[in-house]
């Protein structure tokens, strides 16, 4: 092992066991379950909980459509894109600049460490988590959707994680480089739920200009999981919007190292 | 419908949302009675975890705690 892989497991391991003595490692995956479970499930008993509790005039006939196994899916996905994100966010909102207020940045940055290592070690060990996460959540999600409903099959699935999983890659980054930019870890919370609040608005609004943005993103993933035994077409504004954002996470990355070497510690 | 057939398919289908909620709020309850300082007084964070459920335990987890240093 050269000299540089070793300093990164090393820096790894640290994040490691940050997030273990935070208890981030164990609340946040189970919250995710949670979420991920809810859905399918309170889908199923709507309309039985609005049958009991609604306090309808007897004789009150309602059908509600059951909701597909699909629909059940992409709806879970836009449940982890608003409170997933946000917890996310907000627990990852002082990765860098409560260590630099703390003094532990630059304890860790007077040892031969490179910038560029310090930032990926918590970049890498962000996103694994953050996939992780997202798969616990997700994967809970499609079983009972599968107990409850009926099998989604295996390819949407994965490909709708994947593009799921590239749009909160992107929103961390941006975490990550507003953690470093912005001397309050509040502030660096606010831009990236900003960022994420304003891409999925525009996305929304302009579907035509903003089909090549992150943002996009979210759409294609409800879009795969939607579509039936994962015949999506891959055409250019997919492929450009998965370009793109794994440029700007690229970007992110880089952009934050030269900031940390510019200012390690800030007072 | 049959109604006691679907409670029992009920119960085992709520089941591990309350435990996982529970095991939550159990985490978050040591957390805060174990911590030094919270952040705001502890009997309201105490409060909070036991009475709003899922929520009360993440907002523990994000804002409840100082940071140490």
């Amino acid at each position: 092992m050269s000299m540089k892989t070793r300093v990164l497991m090393t820096l790894l391991r640290k994040e490691w066991l940050e997030l273990l003595r935070s208890y981030k490692l164990i609340w946040v995956p189970l919250v995710f379950l949670v979420l991920g479970i809810m859905q399918p499930v309170s889908s199923y008993y709507m309309p039985l909980i609005i049958e009991k509790a609604g306090n309808m005039p007897e004789g009150t006939i309602i059908e509600i459509p059951m909701p597909s196994e699909e629909q059940v899916l992409a709806e879970t996905l836009s449940q982890f894109g608003l409170m997933g994100l946000l917890i996310l966010a907000l627990s990852y909102m002082g990765i860098v600049s409560a260590e630099r207020a703390s003094g532990a940045a630059s304890l860790v940055l007077v040892k031969p460490i490179s910038f560029t290592a310090y930032m990926v070690s918590k970049w890498l060990s962000m996103l694994l988590f953050t996939w992780g996460v997202l798969l616990i959540g997700y994967g809970a999600a499609w079983y009972y959707t599968w107990l409850l409903f009926d099998k989604v099959e295996l390819g949407p699935f994965l490909i709708s994680y994947l593009l799921y999983g590239l749009w909160f890659s992107f929103i961390l980054s941006a975490t990550l480089l507003f953690s470093t930019l912005l001397r309050s870890a509040a502030g660096a919370a606010c831009s990236a739920l900003g960022l994420a609040i304003l891409l999925s608005l525009l996305g929304g609004l302009l579907p035509k200009y903003m089909a090549c943005s992150p943002g996009a993103l979210t759409g294609y993933a409800y879009e795969a999981v939607q579509s039936a035994s994962g015949s999506m077409k891959a055409d250019a504004p997919l492929w450009c919007s998965i370009g793109l954002t794994a440029a700007l996470v690229a970007a992110c990355l880089m952009g934050s190292a030269a900031l940390l070497r510019r200012a390690p510690a800030i007072d | 419908m049959n109604e006691t057939l679907e409670l029992g398919r009920l119960a085992a289908i709520i089941a591990p949302l309350l435990i996982i909620q529970l095991i939550l709020m159990v985490i978050a309850l040591i957390q805060c009675i174990k911590a030094e300082e919270t952040r705001g007084p502890k009997l309201v964070w105490i409060l909070i975890i036991i009475f709003i459920n899922l929520l009360g335990p993440i907002a523990f987890f994000l804002f409840g705690r100082r940071q140490r240093g």
